[in-house]
């Protein structure tokens, strides 16, 4: 089986090819088919990635494919090759499969964009970046997709391109992204210093034997955590994700909610090992993790944009998957990251659908009732909703769970706080599920403030659009059955990931534990669901004035000022430098050159004096000759 | 030595006279003093013929014409010009360094005096030590300069031509006009 | 016998005084005769150390003393023609004024 699997490497080639007919090519075909070649090209590389992972049915190993090499320096050896294994196949899944899904609602969303075959250009660019990424055997090439998806990611951000807030937001996630690259750089070099090798297997296999605990594994795991920091928004990097929402919503569906966010949680899957030697990392990135759960869920109380909300949410479900990875529950995290593909990509189409129907609208003080002209949006809307609250028997209540119970007994956590994380992550869970149900409720329920013109234009979307929707509502309601709480079930997804990442202790707990620990989870969302239902259906408080405006209610807005703190650290003294600089430029170097000609104009007048037409002048000029010649002589030759 | 000094200051006070009085009639025979003084100085320097052809060509024809042209021109004497006033003082200060300078060289590299017999052999530069040198040594120099005078000499009447009213005088008459240059 | 530096030192000063003259007067004829007076200055420079190199051997004696000659005869030719221009020019410009007369131009 393994032929099969290896043609998973074309995946890959097949986006790219795509974005290259639809860039070169793409303005001179029709409306919808650079629609379809793009999803054409995606649904290629979810055929493979199908067939790969019934290939790895068998075997806990993965399949190498080394394609050249690309480098070479004294002890150097770069090869361009991937490591199709299950952790690989699994992300591949998850970005074709979702991906083309978008890709075809992309079809509806951008009809009549004079951007569309663009846009497919640079989707299917991130596709094959994204690819690159999850697949790559050694580090510098994972960097290659990691620095791929910056820029497209980039690209899409800023794709209405003519309104200037939306290129600059696309600026500000590269340039976030970029500090974090640096701490991804760093680690790279730090790698190859310990351990000789920047194959990622050979790294892995290598960690085990190294010392436990020591500073440079710590230190390696820290600069990595830097770097997904930077590109699954996390905290101190997670300002760009919000301004993101400029982009259009299914890009933000598939690259900051599906896909791109989730590659920092990925690159730490990949090298559990060595964060499983370095406790002090790995704890660290749970802190993080946690903490930006909390902070995200926080924020999004008090926003008003229907995009925002979804956007902190994000932020905060990938500080859960962070937050995972960083207890070592790798298998844990990465389940996380496909349940939230579904009901995350699932709400912001939706939001999609809304956005559509109420012609650019994104304000949710504008909406409320759509439901009711919006059957099917609204249905898969609500099913999204209670997924990512985390109501049993969806999809999101088993993933949280699981990365609950795994902080709680994690053994690389203990004595590093992990109960705390575990309580922040806790009542995260029910802020999550408060939120998400004053976004619902405020979009398709309760009272409608929808204005009048608008309201005649409201439909649903065309199916194109809608097929996508229910699909995703299934999988959003099927998926969480991969991953059922083993003590009682038995968990497909475990099995499956868990050869593939590193080995790391877990205290057992027993099985009455193990009851109480779900209880405590479904009482939490319970809690949340409850407030929200107090609060906004029977107290029919509207979604922004039932907030007081209070001091607490300005920081949500405001997202505890991070943005603003950037601003004056970076912002403000870099626009003074560069201030300084251009006076300095314009003071001291303009002047002098301008000094220059000038002094040379001067000297040329000087010099016009001379040429007075005078003879007495020109007799004098000679006589001072002649005193010169004296001089000279009289110093040079007489006096010896 | 007295001697010497006498007719230094004689000369030194002609020259200065030369180049201040206003009046052009007393600046040139400021300089007749100059040159009578210098023939005498000649003389004491052993060059007795040349003494004697100093006072008759020079003092005696060149400035005798200098004075003809003077008086015939009827040439006043005038303030200098305004935007060329700093020349007095700057000349002055120019000339003072270069004479000094001069004389420093002088005073520095002397060298010994000729002996009495060597002084005797000049034979007091008599015509007839001088004529001889000139033609025998010198006797192209000689024959060019008489070639320099006959060039002068056409020189000088065919200027005096000019001045003719009946020669073409009037396209430059009538250009005149047009030179801002002429004023009296 | 006088020093020949003292001679040089006279000559000097004739000579600059001479410059000075040619710098500073405005009529032509007033710088013509303070031209004729450096003349005379470098007439007795060469005299004072024809006197002083009689025995040197190098030329023949009494060679500065000719050279004076020929130099009194040049002057005596140079000053005819001169005057003559002069004369020339004040004809057409009834001035002078060197200051004026910038061009060379009869």
């Amino acid at each position: 089986m393994n032929d099969v699997v290896q043609w998973a490497a074309l995946a890959p080639l097949l986006a790219l090819v795509g974005s290259l007919i639809n860039a070169f090519f793409g303005r001179s075909l029709k409306e919808p088919v650079p629609g379809i070649l793009a999803s054409l090209a995606v649904a290629g590389g979810f055929v493979l990635a199908v067939l790969a992972f019934i290939g790895l049915q068998g075997s806990d190993h993965g399949v190498q494919v080394t394609l050249w090499r690309y480098l070479t320096a004294g002890t150097l050896h770069l090869d361009a090759g991937f490591m199709i294994d299950r952790l690989s196949v699994t992300m591949m899944l998850i970005i074709t499969g979702v991906g083309l899904l978008i890709h075809i609602y992309s079809i509806g969303y951008m009809h009549g964009d004079d951007g569309n075959s663009r846009y497919f250009a640079e989707l299917n660019l991130f596709v094959a970046a994204m690819l690159v990424l999850v697949m790559a055997d050694s580090f510098p090439l994972m960097f290659i997709g990691w620095e791929g998806v910056g820029v497209c990611s980039y690209l899409l951000i800023g794709f209405w391109y003519r309104d200037r807030a939306n290129p600059d937001a696309g600026r500000k996630a590269f340039i976030v992204n970029r500090v974090g690259d640096v701490g991804f750089l760093l680690a790279m070099f730090l790698t190859f210093k310990a351990f000789g090798t920047l194959n990622i297997g050979a790294v892995n296999a290598a960690a085990p034997a190294m010392l436990y605990g020591s500073a440079t594994l710590t230190l390696i795991g820290l600069l990595y955590l830097l770097g997904a920091a930077g590109k699954s928004a996390q905290l101190p990097l997670q300002v760009w994700l919000p301004d993101a929402m400029a982009g259009p919503t299914p890009v933000s569906a598939l690259i900051h909610a599906a896909t791109m966010v989730t590659a920092g949680v990925y690159l730490i899957a990949r090298i559990g090992a060595v964060y499983a030697m370095a406790p002090a990392a790995a704890s660290t990135v749970a802190w993080v993790g946690a903490l930006t759960a909390f902070v995200a869920a926080f924020a999004a109380f008090a926003q008003t944009d229907i995009k925002k909300i979804l956007a902190y949410s994000t932020i905060s479900q990938v500080g859960y998957m962070i937050a995972a990875v960083g207890a070592g529950a790798y298998w844990v995290g990465i389940f996380h990251v496909l349940t939230h593909a579904f009901f995350k990509a699932l709400l912001f189409l939706t939001a999609g659908s809304v956005i559509h129907a109420m012609n650019g609208e994104q304000d949710i003080r504008k909406m409320g009732g759509l439901g009711r002209k919006m059957k099917i949006t609204g249905v898969t809307a609500l099913i999204g909703t209670l997924a990512i609250s985390g109501v049993p028997f969806l999809a999101g209540f088993f993933s949280k769970d699981a990365i609950l119970s795994g902080t709680l007994t994690s053994g690389l956590l203990a004595g590093n706080g992990g109960d705390v994380v575990y309580i922040l992550l806790l009542i995260t869970a029910a802020m999550t599920a408060a939120y998400m149900f004053r976004w619902y409720y405020g979009i398709f329920a309760g009272a409608s403030r929808v204005d009048k013109h608008a309201a005649e234009h409201l439909h649903e979307s065309p199916p194109v659009m809608t097929w996508p929707l229910g699909i995703l509502a299934l999988g959003s309601i099927v998926v969480g059955y991969l991953g059922l709480p083993e003590f009682a079930f038995p968990n497909l997804i475990q099995r499956w990931l868990e050869p593939a990442t590193a080995k790391v202790d877990f205290n057992t707990v027993s099985v009455s534990t193990d009851w109480l620990l779900v209880g405590l989870s479904i009482l939490m969302v319970a809690l949340g669901l409850g407030v929200g239902w107090w609060v906004y259906h029977v107290r029919k408080g509207a979604p922004v004035a039932s907030l007081k405006e209070s001091n607490l209610a300005g920081a949500s807005r405001g997202a505890l000022g991070f943005d603003a703190l950037y601003r004056i650290l970076f912002v403000a003294s870099g626009e003074g430098v560069a201030g300084g600089i251009a006076t300095l430029d314009r003071e001291v170097v303009d002047r002098g050159l301008t000094g220059t000609g000038a002094a040379v104009g001067l000297l040329g007048r000087l010099a016009t004096a001379l040429q007075s037409g005078f003879t007495r002048a020109y007799a004098f000029a000679m006589l001072l000759g002649v005193v010169t010649l004296v001089v000279v002589a009289a110093l040079t030759g007489v006096l010896k | 030595m007295i001697g010497f000094v006498i007719l230094a200051l004689v000369m030194l006070l002609g020259g200065v006279g030369v180049v201040t009085f206003r009046q052009p009639v007393h600046a040139a025979l400021s300089l007749v003093a100059t040159l009578l003084a210098l023939a005498v100085t000649y003389v004491t320097l052993q060059a007795h013929f040349l003494a004697a052809i100093q006072v008759i060509v020079y003092a005696g024809a060149i400035m005798v014409l200098f004075l003809f042209v003077i008086m015939l021109l009827n040439v006043q004497g005038q303030e200098p010009a305004p935007h060329l006033r700093w020349m007095r003082p700057a000349a002055y200060a120019g000339a003072l360094v270069v004479a000094a300078g001069i004389a420093t060289i002088a005073f520095i590299d002397r060298r010994p005096l000729p002996g009495a017999d060597q002084v005797a052999a000049l034979q007091g530069g008599s015509a007839e030590q001088v004529g001889t040198l000139l033609f025998s040594h010198y006797v192209l120099a000689f024959q060019l300069v008489g070639v320099l005078l006959l060039t002068g000499i056409v020189g000088a009447v065919s200027l005096a031509q000019r001045g003719n009213p009946a020669a073409p005088a009037e396209p430059r008459g009538e250009a005149a006009p047009e030179r801002e240059l002429t004023h009296g | 016998m006088v020093p020949t530096p003292y001679y040089i030192a006279v000559s000097a000063l004739l000579m600059t005084i001479g410059s000075v003259g040619v710098l500073t007067r405005r009529s032509a004829i007033m710088v013509f005769l303070s031209v004729e007076l450096m003349l005379n200055a470098a007439n007795l420079a060469i005299v004072a150390f024809a006197r002083q190199w009689s025995a040197s051997g190098v030329e023949p004696a009494l060679s500065g003393q000719a050279a004076v000659f020929i130099i009194l005869a040049i002057a005596a030719a140079e000053v005819a023609v001169g005057l003559g221009i002069l004369v020339a020019i004040f004809r057409n410009r009834v001035s002078t004024d060197v200051d004026e007369l910038s061009e060379v131009r009869l």
